[in-house]
């Protein structure tokens, strides 16, 4: 989302109004039905109504706060423990094939191991969220310590660098491009999950609002909950990009 | 009671070095004085950038004794500095010029007040006083190995070791670092081990220059080099002793090949 010259600033957004404009078409010639497909202004008023009179505010609250806190709790998990895999050799070594495993394994697969185990608990939905959204974080993490140039573990070689000094000034900074990346992927998975557990285990969110509203053919409120899940990503998605080009500032000052 | 000579800054003793089964270097026995500048020149795969990682600690002696200043070598040492070729890896591109200098004073557990004015000295000394905030992504490459130069001086050593520090430059740089290099040492009568290919580098910056040969890299020649200091590159480089000494190293070196 870089801004690289105001035309195609003004041609991106032409994108989306075209779509929007399309969308409207569809629905006001007939070609779907309402049932299915509310009118763009209908979806608004349904979006506007929800959070001035009707519970979309707790709602989005709910399934924020879920995704932030198994995003949060997997990437202080993801950093820690990549950190430590990423700077061992052996430590690699032994991990990987296990990682490699676990890694392409879809989360929503767990839920029902993790319903069981914990029921439908809001312990469970942060459990399933942070073991979901961890892999792109820690992946990242290893590679991010284990890809430190050679050239610079003989400096800190020479200038007799202690293990932990090792790992705060040349192995993190090192890692953190891959590590924010990583965070970033991480957060869109936090999402997905996130309303995953709510549809299936009925914790009030976004989730299960979007599931009633499905259910009973409130197509304007469907459309709505799912413009709103689109925006949460979007802005949780800059602000991270955000983060990162101060973070890595000194990436972009070639 | 006579005075005992000093110890040697860098004593080889019989050195031999051997790496995944191949003799690298054999039979290296070489004394270099403190406060001496000494130039390591020969081809490549003679073995003499294996030569400077034996003196740094980076790589052990397969035989022999090597010591520094009377004291056996265990490892890298902060009182020994490496300025190495490739200047765009061996610094970290997320600190600016002064966080670059600051990293060799925090391992050496300077307080951080005390860090600001060394490292603006040091940055003026290799010229890089209006370059103190920028990244090294954002020098060239003769600032970034004045850069990391600079750094090498922060650990204040008795040995600096210089691998080939100026092959990547172009003529003119290399022709301005290598003055300023002989001023930074003469300065602080700091041991130089200056390992380089080209031959006349060698006689230009040395007090000796040590030729090696390959295959497996041996001690070929140390030759004196008794030319006048401070250095000038276009009348050090037009001496009569200077250009005889090339020619005699140059047939030296093709003949034996």
């Amino acid at each position: 989302m870089t801004l690289r010259n105001p035309i195609v600033f003004i041609g991106s957004i032409a994108v989306v109004f075209a779509i929007l404009f399309l969308w409207w078409l569809a629905s006001v010639t007939g070609t779907v039905s309402r049932a299915f497909v509310p009118n763009p202004f209908d979806a608004w008023a349904a979006l506007v109504r929800g959070f001035s009179r009707g519970d979309l505010l707790p709602q989005t609250i709910g399934t924020v706060g879920r995704m932030l806190q198994g995003w949060l709790l997997a990437s202080l998990i993801g950093v820690v423990l990549g950190a430590a895999i990423g700077l061992s050799r052996t430590a690699r070594d032994y991990l990987q094939p296990t990682l490699e495993f676990l890694r392409p394994l879809p989360a929503s697969a767990i839920i029902p191991v993790a319903i069981a185990l914990m029921g439908l608990s809001p312990g469970m939905a942060l459990t399933v969220v942070a073991f979901g959204s961890l892999w792109p974080t820690l992946l990242g993490t290893i590679h991010g310590f284990a890809a430190v140039e050679p050239r610079l573990k003989e400096v800190a070689r020479c200038l007799q660098m202690s293990g932990p000094a090792f790992a705060w000034k040349i192995g993190l900074p090192n890692a953190m491009p891959d590590i924010l990346a990583g965070m970033r992927l991480s957060m869109t998975v936090a999402l997905i999950l996130a309303i995953i557990c709510e549809m299936l285990a009925s914790q009030a969110g976004l989730g299960t609002a979007i599931l009633l509203a499905a259910r009973a053919f409130q197509s304007s409120e469907l459309f709505a909950g799912i413009a709103l899940l689109g925006a949460i990503g979007l802005v949780s998605n800059l602000a991270l990009r955000a983060v990162e080009i101060r973070a890595l500032a000194w990436q972009n000052s070639h | 009671m006579l005075a005992r000579p000093p110890e040697p800054a860098i004593a080889f003793d019989a050195i031999r070095v051997d790496l995944g089964g191949k003799t690298i270097l054999t039979d290296i026995t070489l004394d270099v004085k403190p406060g001496e500048f000494i130039c390591v020149m020969g081809p490549s795969g003679c073995g003499k950038t294996t030569l400077l990682r034996v003196v740094a600690g980076l790589v052990q002696a397969s035989a022999g004794k090597l010591s520094l200043f009377g004291k056996p070598v265990q490892g890298p040492s902060r009182k020994v500095s490496v300025v190495f070729q490739d200047y765009g890896r061996a610094l970290l591109p997320w600190r600016d010029a002064a966080g670059n200098v600051a990293l060799a004073l925090e391992a050496a557990g300077m307080p951080r007040a005390e860090q600001r004015p060394l490292i603006e000295t040091l940055l003026a000394k290799v010229g890089l006083k209006d370059h103190a905030h920028k990244f090294p992504g954002q020098l060239s490459g003769g600032m970034q190995q004045r850069l990391q130069i600079a750094r090498c001086l922060a650990q204040d050593p008795e040995i600096l070791l210089m691998d080939e520090p100026f092959g990547a430059l172009d003529a003119m740089t290399r022709q301005q670092l290598q003055d300023e290099v002989l001023a930074l040492a003469a300065e602080r009568n700091t041991t130089v081990f200056f390992v380089t290919h080209d031959l006349e580098e060698a006689l230009y910056l040395g007090d000796r220059v040590v030729a090696l040969l390959p295959n497996p890299g041996r001690l070929a020649r140390i030759v004196d080099v008794p030319l006048a200091r401070p250095r000038n590159q276009l009348a050090t480089r037009e001496h009569p002793d200077f250009l005889a000494m090339r020619r005699d190293l140059f047939d030296m070196m093709h003949e034996t090949h």
